[in-house]
């Protein structure tokens, strides 16, 4: 069964259409990867799921249920979780504390639920930060604030998760333990859409791609297949490579 | 004229540079060695201190903050003096010339001000310009039912309508703003007071510019007045804290610092932010029913006037947003200089010399006077074992 369906989904901002007409639908346990060069609309699609623009055209639907126009925790609160390709800790607060701020019950009442100190634990376990709980986020090193965006969107126990551009930045060995991880969440019983501008990480992890070039649709397969794909290949020659 | 310009911003950055080094100097100079003397003197009282306040961080302290043990000898000193000061401030007060227990009868409701805004304004970052509308629409309530409906009723009643009356503007102001982003919200706070300034000058059923001078003050007692201004004032001190310090004020920071973030984490900020509002709404409500039985008199210029909501402002600065006893000191720092310190000169110069205490502390400590010592005293132990 589709966990996720975008049917047909146009976003425009002014004159520029960011994304044209795009259909996917994610089954359930499946990684898929959603690739395309720079500026090709893979955020604006994200952003639209999640309920912070409001889309031009199309229809969304989350298990079946239309979340076009729900807000961002509305769908959230079903069960979606994105890791944005910017980090975005409050400095303010430590790993622990941002963590825990993800688990907080969306009550006015509620004044002192939320995770315990040993469930905020175990989702830094998950993604291997446990040892940097009580630091600052400022002191983190690129690799564990990316991991901590990972954290927070576990802690809102998702069922679908989409992460944008998880490896940027990441040398070649974090790349492979983040990869890892993911492959453990999927065996968890987690559904991903994973973004990414070219295949480097994730030509082993997703079971399928589809490729995005100037907002359209441009192809779907296999990993193998889309790597050999002579538009895909076109499409990113003009700028860096796919591999 | 760029010339100028330039010829201004070079004299300007030199001096601030100048002033910049003249601070860094002071602070190596003389901050530091004080501040290190100071720390060997406390060591040994947070050392005493900290059984007891071991116990009650491990009783209260989930609920109302952890302390050390300086910090609880400070919040507990503080208490006793305010709930002792009808006692003492009637002896200490012809030193500081006289008058002192209606200055702090005066400032525990500005205090109650300080912390309703803070917990609104200093927590989410929606800088609220206009709160005096608040405790206004209180003051106003409280006047018109003594005038035009029956001056015998009871101030539990007067007083619950004038409060519910803060609420409803509240709502009326937060309901269709707090979605805004940016300077709006700000902006349309302070058009609502200025909005509610002209009202009550303009009509003379809302008592124009002289007001109404019908209702009672509570008692003609100082010390007993005083006692009837701290005792609420304390209350709401505690029942704010405890708001703040639970997950409603780490949402509220949490907007501040990324409202986006608060979204993304299954958090509405839109009710947040509302509740907030509310919660601040009702002590400033309080706070003008409080003010009219201080007073006697509800006038634009005493409720309503725009200075006021920047007063409120100044003192949750000066003491240091976002922690509510840091403006709760601040109010009492802002009353006490305004009043007995500087009483010898004329209104204007103490304003002149209170706005630029706010200037200094918004360049030089921008946590706030009361939160920066607060900070200093948690840390005393940690240096000197
Ligand atoms: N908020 C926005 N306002 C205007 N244009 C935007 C906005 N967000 C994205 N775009 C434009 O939409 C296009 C797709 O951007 P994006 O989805 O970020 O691409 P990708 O994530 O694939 O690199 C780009 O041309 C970008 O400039
Ligand atoms: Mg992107």
């Amino acid at each position: 069964m589709s966990v996720l369906e975008v049917d047909n989904l146009t976003k425009t901002f002014g004159g520029l259409v960011a994304v044209d007409d795009f259909s996917l639908e994610v089954d359930e346990g499946e990684i898929v990867g959603l690739i395309g060069p720079n500026g090709s609309g893979k955020s604006t699609v994200f952003n639209c799921i999640m309920g912070l623009y409001d889309v031009t055209d199309g229809e969304i639907r989350f298990n079946g249920v239309d979340i076009t126009s729900d807000s961002t925790h509305q769908i959230v609160a079903k069960g979606l979780s994105r890791v944005s390709q910017e980090s975005n800790p409050i400095d303010l607060y430590s790993v622990s504390e941002n963590i825990r701020l993800f688990t907080l019950p969306n009550s006015i009442r509620s004044l002192h639920g939320g995770a315990s100190d040993e469930e905020i634990r175990e989702y830094a376990a998950r993604i291997d930060i446990e040892d940097k709980l009580h630091e600052m986020p400022s002191e983190l090193p690129h690799a564990d604030v990316r991991r901590l965006e990972i954290a927070k969107s576990l802690a809102t126990e998702p069922e679908l998760m989409l992460l944008d551009e998880p490896f940027a930045g990441m040398n070649q060995a974090e790349i492979g333990e983040l990869a890892a991880q993911i492959e453990r969440f999927r065996e968890d019983g987690m559904t991903m859409v994973v973004v990414d501008h070219n295949m480097g990480g994730l030509m082993e992890l997703v079971d399928r791609v589809v490729v995005l070039n100037n907002g359209d649709f441009l192809a779907a397969g296999t990993p193998a297949e889309i790597a050999a794909d002579d538009a895909v290949q076109e499409a990113y020659l003009a700028g860096e490579g796919l591999q | 004229m760029i010339s100028t310009i330039l010829l201004l911003g070079t004299v300007c950055s030199t001096v601030t540079g100048r002033l910049g080094r003249v601070a860094g100097t002071l602070r190596r100079q003389v901050l530091w060695p004080v501040g290190r003397t100071l720390e060997r003197l406390l060591a040994p009282i947070d050392r005493v201190l900290d059984p007891v306040a071991d116990g009650y961080n491990r009783s209260l302290g989930p609920y109302f903050g952890e302390m050390s043990g300086l910090q609880f000898g400070v919040i507990a000193v503080s208490v006793a003096g305010l709930l002792t000061a009808g006692y003492w401030a009637p002896m200490v007060g012809p030193l500081l010339g006289g008058g002192l227990l209606r200055t702090l009868a005066l400032a525990s409701i500005w205090a109650i001000f300080a912390m309703s805004w803070d917990i609104q304004s200093g927590y989410t970052g929606y800088i609220s310009f206009g709160h005096s509308a608040l405790s206004g629409a209180a003051g106003y309530t409280t006047a018109l039912l003594i005038v035009h409906v029956d001056p015998t009723l009871s101030i539990w009643v007067t007083g619950s309508v004038s409060v519910l009356a803060a609420l409803v503007v509240g709502l009326l102001i937060a309901l269709p703003t707090l979605r805004l982003e940016g300077p709006y919200f700000s902006l349309i706070t302070f058009v609502a007071v200025l909005l509610f300034y002209r009202l009550t000058t303009a009509f003379s059923s809302l008592g124009g510019i002289p007001g109404f001078g019908q209702p009672d003050v509570f008692t003609w007692d100082p010390m007993l007045r005083y006692y009837y201004m701290a005792i609420p004032m304390l209350l709401i001190a505690l029942a704010l804290t405890f708001m703040a310090r639970s997950n409603l004020g780490m949402i509220l920071i949490a907007i501040r610092e990324n409202e986006p973030a608060v979204s993304a984490a299954g958090l509405n900020p839109t009710k947040f932010k509302l509740w907030s509002f509310m919660l601040s709404s009702v002590p400033m409500g309080i706070g003008g029913v409080l003010l009219v039985g201080f007073t006697g008199n509800v006038d634009p210029s005493t409720f309503v006037v725009v200075d006021n909501s920047i007063e409120m402002i100044a003192i949750a600065v000066i003491g240091g947003m976002s922690s509510i006893l840091g403006p709760l000191g601040g109010a009492f720092l802002f009353e006490v200089l305004n009043h007995q310190v500087l009483h010898g000169y004329s209104t204007p110069v103490r304003y002149l010399f209170l706005w630029l205490i706010v200037l200094f502390v918004l360049v030089f400590a921008r946590d706030g006077l009361f939160r920066a010592i607060w900070h200093r005293l948690g840390a005393v132990r940690g240096e000197s074992e």
